[in-house]
């Protein structure tokens, strides 16, 4: 069973790239203490992440219709962001403001919602065949 | 409306809904004796249904991709008589099942004696 199409690989790389864009802007804005840079910078981010994954999300339902109510776009969200901050915060790039507990209790919260997400997937993996949906599976 | 049009536009709205599912079974039945690439199936399919089937190949590559995921098709690299490499699709063991398992439930009823007849409309 294939879960990593090649869109979703494509969103990872997207991801990547935006993650560490943000990071850099981030610290940046932060060392030089614009909050209003900081603020733009975030909402930059979010929404190009959103925009970048219902775009490949879109171009994955129509290469392969995965019923997985966008769980495995979900999970490389978070993958992707917490790695990439992880690793930023740790190489020592970022400003004295960001602290790895601050990603910590930021992944945990979002943890929450992330296993949320995966419950109603497994639920609904009933109504499919290889994570297929079996009333689109044959139509 | 008047009759004949009344029974083409029923006989479409019928049709409409018949044909859904079908393409399905036609893919199955043109890699039943041998492997194919998507051209050939498309090929395949138009012409043994008589034209009442018609596919467009990016459709085609949808279907065969999801079959290919569920494990009931699988391809191989092959360079065609022309041209570049293709893939060429074929029924694995589970596939050959299947088919053969819907055929037998809902093909070969067809078969039977009396639903022959039934069938058998009378030629205008």
């Amino acid at each position: 069973m294939k879960l990593i199409t090649p869109f979703l690989l494509r969103y990872i790389i997207a991801a990547t790239f935006l993650t560490v864009l943000f990071r850099f802007f981030l610290s940046y804005f932060l060392k030089v203490d614009d909050s209003l840079a900081v603020l733009l910078v975030a909402a930059g981010y979010g929404l190009s992440m959103f925009f970048s994954g219902f775009y490949f999300g879109k171009k994955d339902g129509t290469y392969l219709p995965i019923y997985d109510i966008g769980f495995r776009f979900h999970l490389a969200t978070f993958v992707v962001h917490n790695v990439v901050s992880a690793l930023w915060l740790l190489s020592g790039y970022a400003s004295a403001k960001e602290s790895i507990n601050q990603l910590l209790v930021s992944a945990g919260i979002w943890g929450v919602f992330l296993l949320i997400h995966f419950i109603v997937y497994l639920r609904l993996r009933k109504h499919s065949i290889d994570d297929l949906d079996k009333s689109d599976l044959f139509e | 409306m008047k009759q004949k049009d009344k029974l083409q536009e029923l006989l479409h709205a019928w049709e409409e809904t018949y044909k859904k599912g079908q393409l399905t079974f036609w893919i199955f039945l043109s890699l039943q004796q041998e492997s194919r690439y998507v051209d050939e199936i498309k090929q395949f399919v138009e012409e043994q249904s008589a034209h009442t089937m018609t596919c467009e190949e990016q459709s085609l590559y949808r279907v065969l991709r999801k079959f290919e995921h569920v494990g009931v098709l699988s391809f191989e690299n092959r360079k065609g008589n022309k041209g570049p490499e293709r893939k060429y699709y074929f029924l694995t063991p589970l596939g050959k099942e299947l088919f053969q398992q819907f055929v037998k439930r809902n093909i070969q009823l067809f078969y039977n004696p009396h639903i022959k007849n039934l069938i058998n409309i009378p030629s205008s």
